[in-house]
């Protein structure tokens, strides 16, 4: 170790020192301000930044050492070696371009940070060393290990606290100016430490005068002219990144209103959206409510345990329910139009004339018509319709039910076949027992006149007849004979044997209930009826069993008759009217009518045109009304057969 | 021995007929008595000869058909003919099977009518012998002891007269005596006549 007497005494010019530790603070601040920019810069911007920022701060900091050198007077003169001065001066550069790089990325980790603040502290140390390697001056520079190394570690350490700071205070902030005032003094400090105690490492021995090739002598003047250069860089660089701060501060501003904005159009675009969302909802929800309804409506039709269609006006289906279809096996297609009527009914209900004249009447109707089933079958059904009419009147749509009334129908044929049956039967019966007692009362005279005959015949035959005998014979055969034909007068009155009934009688009423007994005959046979019955009619007496007896035998045999004859209308036409001494009924028929030669022969008893036919119903109808002291006949007419009766007010004649 | 004349009852309510029937049936010689209803012959005496019913199904009061029946119930065994105007199958074969002798339908033949009647009174005649002489070997039964009439079963059964002593517990010329005995009293000459005699009256062969 050099001792201290032999080295050349140094001093400091405390203003220099001063001035270098402001420039160092000005550096540390500028730094600071830069690494916010670097950071919020990208691309060229950046890079732009990070070599002007790294430019102004290396200025700064080797700024501050040459001036820290520059404070320390020596009794010597000292020259500079300015190529050196040139590279410490890059030197500077390079550690700030480090420096500025490492704390401007998007993460400083432990690992980044130490190796920054490393290449950092060396590249600080090094400038220190570089400057104090420039100096040209008549003695021998020794350094101090210790404190070199010492000067080394602080550089590092405050490389590293710097980086840390930097790294911090980077994001721009309401506090970022004062805070960073602060840090840059905590800066500015710790480098001029590190820069003094470097300094401090080297003391001065005398020596031969050194090599001056490329050494200046630093006037006062370029001192202060470097420095200030120095502060206007650094100046410079500050108000530009402030500038820049603040444009990018309203920039910010802009952007964050405009942000702003933008979410403030959303959330007004988000509440009509959701208002929307909303309305959508409700109104899917009203859809699917209408929906619901029509399926229940669809599934109400379909499911109703009847055939249900609607028509357009001319009686084209445009509907036709499920039930309809799957009873009839028709597919919707083959349904609609006249399909219902052309492939489902009975080939003999298909009367579409008849229907089409009923829908273009217009008015409520119903038909029975057999239909089809998938299976083949045919049943009888009730079509029942009904028209929906617009505010003119006019019919826009049929509705209509199909029911089935195959029971009802079979029903009603048993319950006719059976009263038929049973009428048949009476009939019979009736026939058996006049028959019966015909045979009975006209066989006894037949058998006293045969059995009188043949002895008769015998007597004749033997040796002598016994005259008397024979002649008494004789005598029994003639009033027998006569007997025999009393006896069939007397059947006839027989007939009509019991107490005869005499009330006051409504002939139209005897009629109309002749009717109700006989309508299905008449439907079923076809016939259409039609009765003029006036109601000026006086009341006659009767008995109305006997008269409804000869109106079932008029009206039954007018059906018959025209049952046998396939051609023309089967029409019936019953009238009354009032007669000279009491009423009129007459019956009229469109059948074949009676043969004129005929005509005197029907009234005779057991005449008949029928095949099973006894003869006896005009003869007894005859007799009925003859009791009542009325006249039974036939008038000529010029079509069908016309039978009238005429039944007088006073029957005084009656038996 | 001549017989009685035969009568032949007409019963019929139509007196017409009636006598017609009578004329006819008096031409052949046959007695004729005649009756308006049943009521009216069953309240009637006749006398006991051979005869016949010629009656109507159809009558006032009693039916020809319970008239019959009612015959039968008082062991009236008068054979019967119907007449009828009308009548049925059911009926005839009712008729039929209660023994009437015919059944004709009003108005009838005359020789069909005579014919029926002379079948049923030879029919009744022939009933009538069968009768008097069942009643005449009867009254000869009645004649008999009461040891031959139970010696007569097992002498007409075949067994011979030893076996028969056995039976009734004599001796076996007792029986002989008892068995001429009785050949004499039935009127028998031998005895295979005794044996059909026996039948007429109803007497079989007696278990042993």
């Amino acid at each position: 170790m050099i001792s201290a007497s032999v080295a050349l005494p140094g001093s400091y010019d405390y203003g220099e020192v001063a001035r270098s530790v402001l420039i160092a603070i000005a550096a540390s601040y500028a730094a600071l301000d830069l690494a916010g920019r670097v950071t919020a810069a990208r691309g060229r911007v950046r890079l732009a930044w990070l070599s002007g920022g790294a430019t102004a701060m290396g200025i700064g900091i080797w700024e501050m050492h040459f001036k820290g050198m520059m404070a320390f007077r020596l009794p010597v003169s000292v020259q500079y070696h300015w190529p050196t001065i040139l590279a410490a001066l890059l030197l500077a550069i390079l550690a700030s371009a480090v420096a500025l790089y490492v704390t401007s990325r998007q993460k400083m980790g432990p690992v980044e940070a130490l190796a920054g603040s490393v290449v950092m502290g060396a590249g600080m140390a090094g400038l220190h060393y570089l400057c104090m390697a420039a100096m040209r001056l008549p003695a021998m520079t020794l350094y101090s290990p210790l404190l070199v190394t010492c000067s080394i570690l602080l550089a590092i350490l405050f490389s590293l606290i710097a980086l840390l700071m930097t790294f911090g205070l980077r994001e721009e902030t309401r506090w970022s100016v004062p805070r960073r005032l602060g840090s840059a003094f905590v800066m500015g400090g710790a480098v001029s430490a590190m820069h003094y105690t470097g300094m401090a490492a080297a003391s001065f021995l005398p020596a031969s005068p050194p090599n001056l090739s490329h050494a200046v002598n630093i006037s006062p003047l370029a001192n202060s002219g470097i420095a200030i250069v120095t502060l206007i860089v650094i100046v410079a660089a500050i108000v530009t990144s402030s500038v820049d701060r603040r444009a990018n501060v309203e920039v910010q501003r802009i952007n964050q209103e405009l942000e702003h904005r933008v979410a403030e159009r959303t959330s007004q675009l988000e509440a009509v959206n959701q208002a929307l969302r909303g309305e959508i909802a409700e109104r899917e929800r009203a859809e699917e409510g209408v929906r619901r309804s029509e399926e229940r409506l669809r599934l109400v039709i379909d499911t109703l345990p009847a055939l249900v269609w609607s028509k357009l006006p001319d009686g084209s289906a445009d509907f036709l329910n499920q039930r309809f279809r799957e009873y009839t096996g028709l597919s919707v297609e083959e349904g609609l139009g006249w399909g219902w009527m052309r492939k489902a009914f009975h080939p003999e209900d298909r009367a579409e004339e008849e229907w089409r004249a009923a829908f273009a009447a217009g008015q409520p109707f119903e038909k029975e018509a057999r239909m089809r089933r998938a299976d083949a079958a045919y049943r009888w059904f009730l079509h029942r319709a009904v028209p929906l009419r617009d505010e003119l009147g006019n019919v826009v749509k049929w509705y209509g039910t199909t029911t089935d009334i195959e029971e009802r129908k079979r029903t009603e044929e048993a319950l006719q076949e059976a009263q038929e049956k049973l009428a048949r039967v009476t009939r019979t019966q009736a026939m058996g027992e006049l028959a019966a007692t015909i045979a009975h009362e006209v066989n006894q005279p037949l058998t006293a006149i045969i059995t009188n005959g043949n002895f008769s015949l015998r007597q004749l035959e033997g040796a002598i007849p016994n005259l008397d005998e024979l002649r008494a014979a004789i005598t029994e055969i003639v009033n027998d004979g006569t007997r025999a034909s009393a006896v069939i007068l007397r059947i006839r009155g027989m007939l009509m044997k019991g107490v005869p009934r005499r009330t006051d009688l409504d002939i139209n009423q005897t009629v109309q209930d002749v009717i109700v007994l006989l309508r299905n005959e008449l439907s079923r046979n076809r016939v259409s009826l039609r009765m003029e019955l006036p109601s000026d009619l006086p009341r006659v007496p009767g008995d109305p069993v006997q008269l409804q007896q000869v109106l079932i035998n008029l009206i039954m045999n007018a059906v018959e008759s025209m049952r046998t004859s396939t051609e023309g209308a089967r029409e019936l036409l019953i009238r009354s009217a009032k007669s000279i001494d009491g009423v009129l009924v007459q019956v009229h028929d469109s059948g074949p009518g009676i043969a004129p030669e005929l005509a005197d022969r029907v009234f005779e008893p057991f005449f008949t045109t029928k095949a099973e036919g006894i003869g006896m119903g005009l003869s007894i109808s005859r007799s009925i009304i003859e009791s009542h002291g009325g006249q039974f006949s036939l008038v000529p007419a010029s079509r069908g057969a016309l039978f009238q009766f005429t039944l007088p007010v006073s029957s005084g004649n009656a038996p | 021995m001549t017989e009685p004349a035969p009568i032949v009852f007409v019963v019929d309510d139509d007196p017409s007929v009636r006598r017609a029937i009578k004329r006819l049936v008096e031409s052949v010689g046959l007695h004729v008595e005649l009756f308006g209803s049943a009521t009216e012959f069953m309240n009637s005496s006749h006398p006991d000869v051979a005869g016949c019913l010629v009656t109507d199904i159809r009558l006032p009061g009693i039916s020809g058909l319970e008239f019959q029946r009612q015959l039968a119930k008082a062991n009236n065994e008068i054979p019967t003919i119907f007449i009828t105007a009308h009548g049925d199958i059911p009926m005839t074969v009712r008729a039929m099977k209660a023994g009437a002798v015919e059944f004709l339908t009003k108005p009838f033949r005359d020789q069909d009518l005579l014919d029926a009647i002379h079948m049923a009174l030879e029919r009744d005649r022939a009933r009538r012998k069968r009768q008097a002489e069942t009643a005449m070997l009867r009254e000869r039964l009645e004649s008999l002891t009461p040891r031959e009439r139970e010696v007569l079963p097992l002498v007409v059964s075949g067994l011979p007269n030893k076996q028969v002593a056995v039976e009734i517990g004599t001796t076996e010329a007792t029986v002989k005596v008892h068995r001429s005995q009785l050949m004499r009293k039935m009127g028998a000459d031998s005895l295979p006549e005794l044996v059909r005699i026996a039948e007429k009256i109803g007497i079989s062969g007696s278990k042993r």
